[in-house]
């Protein structure tokens, strides 16, 4: 957006949104003498990402300050190392396969509190944050759509 | 040139926004974080306000929230009778530390060891994070719920603001509070500057300055509206405040007098602070956001642009944009 020019009876843009007369020609101009201009901004905050909970790993700040989460291993031996790493990603892997080979199956659920619940697998969150659930049979009645909190979850258990 | 201060607004909180908290300055900047009661504190890029990340795992309404000075390390307060320590890069949690009611303030000491924690259960705490299933050591003696527990005078003293309409000042190895200052409302706010060591305090319509060791009143102001919280410039030219009657008030230390006030929130202003450097001030609202401020209001400093008569007027201007009526991010 382009502010407009001042009007044509200023004079002097350099104190135009400010005095009732130009300074430097004394003629009155007609504009109220307290306008002033808004700070302009480059542009506004970014607000959060509807998708996921960020702190993005590939900010500068992630990559200095991150310890890539091996907290097993020390940092003298690099094969050691390469190893863990491999079966860090060999066991997500297998995490991963695990969820998707959950899809649609009855899911016995352990939960804190003794709570015992079961229901048909639907999918999960990207930080597995949630689970979602049908026919989630509770003491209290079968719900046919639930969200169930994995942080709330000791195990769970499914026929392949 | 007199120019209109320009609000940033940061959306994403779903509902009032009670605390928020700067971190020092790092090598990649500063940091803000907000706690919240829709229960999801963020972090932001504390000089543009852009949303990092938010930290999700309390049940309950966060009322506290803080950073350690380099920003490695975050800590909330929440009504879930938790207060929780995360990862303040990857945001993941890192500890949850199980209180017997609200946990409503926390603070971490300079090195990052310890954090101090109070709620309404009435007692402080200071957890050792090093050895965090160690039982805290705890420092009863309020007669009511703990608005506000801040470490002072290097990490060796504790000073307390409760319902009970006192400040306290503690020795971390003593039982029994060294100084106590009595008030005849509540207090809403309190922040402790160790340049100078002086207490800020807010109650009712005024804001007072005290001596962080003797307790002794420094100054006072009043202002037109009840305050719920003010924060003194890193260099304590100015002080900002905000309350009840949802503007944000900008008054000269040195002579007490008001300056400047700004509408902009929709609701009444919980939380006002400076940041480390001074350039802006943040503040939370009940009506769900977070505004930041210019101090020196049309210089160039984070998003904000300043711009000169002759640049507006050419034929060719920068993409520069006046901040358009309310965007939900």
């Amino acid at each position: 957006m382009v502010l407009s020019a001042p009007p044509r009876y200023f004079h002097c843009t350099a104190f135009w949104h400010t005095l009732r007369f130009c300074a430097k020609c004394s003629q009155k101009n007609f504009l109220r003498a307290q306008m002033k201009t808004p700070v302009c901004v480059v542009r506004l905050p970014r607000g959060p990402d509807p998708h996921g909970r960020g702190f993005d790993p590939t900010s500068p700040r992630y990559l200095a300050l991150c310890p890539s989460s091996l907290s097993t291993s020390g940092e003298a031996d690099p094969v050691a190392l390469r190893t863990e790493q491999r079966t860090r990603a060999m066991m997500r892997e297998r995490f991963l396969r695990c969820l998707f080979s959950m899809a649609n199956k009855k899911i016995q659920f352990l939960m804190y509190e003794k709570v015992k619940v079961a229901g048909v697998f639907g999918a999960s969150d990207i930080d597995v944050l949630n689970f979602q659930v049908s026919d989630l049979q509770t003491p209290i009645g079968v719900q046919t759509e639930a969200l169930i909190r994995c942080q709330d979850v000791i195990s769970y258990s499914f026929d392949m | 040139m007199a120019m209109r201060q320009t609000p940033l607004t940061c959306s994403g909180h779903t509902r009032p926004v009670v605390d928020l908290a700067f971190s020092g300055i790092t090598p990649f900047g500063y940091f803000l974080i907000s706690a919240c009661k829709d229960g999801k504190p963020m972090l932001r890029q504390g000089d543009t306000g852009d949303w990092i990340g938010t930290f999700l795992g309390h049940k309950g309404a966060v009322w506290g929230a803080t950073l350690n000075t380099d920003a490695t390390k975050a800590a909330t307060a929440a009504a879930d009778f938790t207060a929780k320590v995360w990862d303040a890069v990857s945001g993941a949690e890192v500890l949850t530390l199980a209180h017997k009611h609200i946990v409503k303030s926390v603070h971490f000491t300079k090195d990052s060891n310890c954090l101090l924690t109070g709620g309404n259960d009435k007692v402080i705490r200071i957890y050792d994070l090093n050895q965090p299933e160690e039982a805290p050591q705890e420092i009863p003696g309020h007669t009511a719920s703990i608005k506000r527990a801040l470490w002072c005078h290097d990490d060796k003293h504790i000073l307390s603001a409760s319902e009970d309409r006192t400040v306290r000042l503690w020795d971390r190895n003593i039982p029994e509070a060294v100084k106590t200052l009595s008030f005849d409302t509540s207090v809403s706010s309190m922040e402790y500057l160790a340049d100078g060591d002086v207490v800020l305090i807010t109650y009712g319509k005024t804001i007072a300055f005290y001596n962080a060791h003797s307790l002794e009143l420094i100054k006072t102001i009043v202002t037109p509206a009840n305050i719920h919280s003010a924060s003194l410039h890193p260099e304590k030219d100015f002080i900002v405040a905000g309350g009840d009657d949802f503007k944000l008030y900008k008054y000269d230390y040195g002579t007490s007098e008001e300056l400047e006030s700004y509408k902009g929130h929709f609701g009444p202003v919980h939380c006002v602070r400076f940041s480390p450097d001074g350039e802006l001030y943040a503040s939370g609202s009940e009506d769900g956001t977070l505004r930041l401020w210019q101090t020196a209001v049309g210089k160039t400093y984070g998003l904000w642009k300043c711009v000169l008569p002759e640049d507006l007027v050419s034929e060719n201007p920068e993409p520069l944009y006046p901040v358009p009526a309310e965007i939900k991010a």
